[in-house]
């Protein structure tokens, strides 16, 4: 479903990826992880480009992002995205924040929006929710309705950038287990995140990245046991022991 | 000591609010126009088309560092002219007004460009990044997502600007258009009673910018708290 063949970027003279390749298929969920500065971010934002990338390709269910002729806004439709700061839009409604993309990208009529709306806010557990505004959310709530908000494109794969970092402590598995959930019902999700107990959970693989590189894309039963480089086993020797 | 009387003004009140009437026209038409204008010119300078946030750059430097007065007075002198041998205007058709309000909006867009593409850049980029990612073109984004928030946030500044350009408007007596500070002038011109005439225009004009601020203050400080 999502192909990466030696994609790399840079922002002037700094490397920020280099040779990424990897692929995820159908149903797969992927958590990549790393140090912070490792590109995690960078290399799930190129996915829908969000971010460019100067060489190498990444084809998205037969499409090609890096192509000046594909459409990318319409691709991006397909693929939904998380993000770390949830990005809900604070000047509409919870249910206005589900139904706008609906409306305007896929041409859903009001009814019809809303009333996928109102089905995956009842999923995330946010119905009563609907009428208020983001700011009187708690993050863990904001980022349900993110996630939902996402859910309401019919998305063929989900991206998650760092999902609970910027979230209370006790609001993290609210979201994790939403995201459980919609990865055991076989969306096709890549996850940036350090939640450990996540990945052993539902990954089906594990990347880890450094300076810019894939530098392990194991299998996550591979990936905790025995990591093979010696940077993966001191971030999990760090990551683990706390 | 100058004895003062009051006496012209009553009967001239029809006049002056005629004259009220055409500064309120030049302020509503010349803000509408110049945040519509401003916009555009705010997207273009923000734009990574390099001849389009050129352009825009050398709009707003060069308005921004001419006198206002003067770019009233080309308006005033040139602008018909041109528009009579361009497009076979009748000669001698009252234009003050139009070319007036054209003067200041195209003036106003450049300070009002400013405002908002400060505006634009207070709304996060992670908004933007949002919308694109939900399938939004740069178009959908801009209006749906960016430009609300911007405007809610620029309300306060844009009407502040909106008082200065009331105040502004006095400066329309370079092509002797009976503005409320022309008409205060002609009336005070004609009766001998210009002192008179000047204290009340100016107490005028101190009342209605003076409460308009205040209101500013007020949305300003809701909007702090919400």
């Amino acid at each position: 479903m999502i192909t990466m063949n030696k994609v790399s970027k840079h922002y002037g003279s700094f490397q920020v990826l280099t040779d990424c390749t990897t692929q995820v298929h159908k149903g797969e969920v992927i958590v990549v992880c790393g140090p912070s500065g490792s590109g995690k971010s960078t290399l799930i934002k190129c996915v829908n480009g969000l971010e460019p990338f100067q060489s190498g390709e990444i084809i998205v269910n037969g499409v090609s992002v890096g192509d000046p002729k594909t459409n990318l806004s319409k691709l991006r439709s397909t693929v939904g995205m998380v993000f770390q700061n949830f990005e809900l839009f604070p000047h509409m409604s919870i249910i206005d924040n589900l139904a706008i993309a609906q409306t305007k990208v896929l041409a859903r009529t009001q009814e019809q929006a809303r009333e996928k709306g109102f089905k995956l806010l009842d999923r995330v557990g946010l119905r009563a929710q609907a009428e208020k505004y983001p700011g009187q959310l708690s993050g863990g709530q904001q980022q349900r309705v993110a996630i939902a908000r996402a859910l309401a494109m019919d998305p063929i794969c989900m991206l998650f950038d760092e999902p609970t970092s910027a979230l209370d402590p006790e609001m993290v598995n609210e979201v994790l287990d939403v995201m459980t959930e919609l990865a055991q019902e076989g969306m096709t999700m890549m996850c940036v995140t350090h939640e450990m107990g996540f990945a052993k959970r539902v990954a089906s693989r594990v990347i880890f990245m450094d300076q810019g590189r894939i530098v392990e894309d194991d299998s996550k039963e591979a990936f905790f046991d025995h990591a093979r480089s010696e940077r993966a086993q001191q971030f999990l020797a760090k990551i683990l022991h706390h | 000591m100058h004895e003062f009387d009051w006496s012209s003004i009553p009967n001239a009140l029809p006049f002056l609010w005629d004259g009220m009437k055409i500064s309120l026209e030049i302020t509503l038409s010349a803000v509408v126009f110049g945040i519509v204008w401003g916009t555009l010119l705010a997207l273009m300078r923000l734009s990574s088309v390099t001849p389009l946030s050129w352009f825009a750059a050398a709009y707003v430097n060069l308005f921004r560092a001419i006198p206002l007065v003067m770019v009233l007075l080309w308006f005033f002198l040139i602008v018909p002219h041109l528009l009579e041998s361009l497009f076979g205007f009748p000669r001698g058709s009252d234009m003050r007004l139009s070319s007036a309000i054209a003067g200041f909006a195209l003036f106003e867009a450049a300070y009002y460009s400013e405002i908002i593409r400060a505006g634009i850049q207070s709304v996060p980029k992670g908004q933007m990044g949002a919308a694109s990612a939900l399938g939004m073109t740069y178009g959908q984004a801009m209006r749906l997502v960016v430009l609300p928030q911007a405007f809610r946030n620029m309300v306060p500044l844009l009407l502040t600007q909106g008082i200065i350009l009331f105040q502004d408007t006095s400066l329309v007596y370079v092509s002797a258009l009976a503005d409320f500070f022309g008409a205060a002038y002609k009336v005070g011109d004609r009766d001998g009673r210009l002192v008179e005439l000047l204290l009340f225009a100016g107490a005028v004009y101190f009342v209605i910018c003076f409460t308009a601020s205040r209101i500013v203050r007020h949305y300003q400080n809701k909007l702090k708290t919400a």
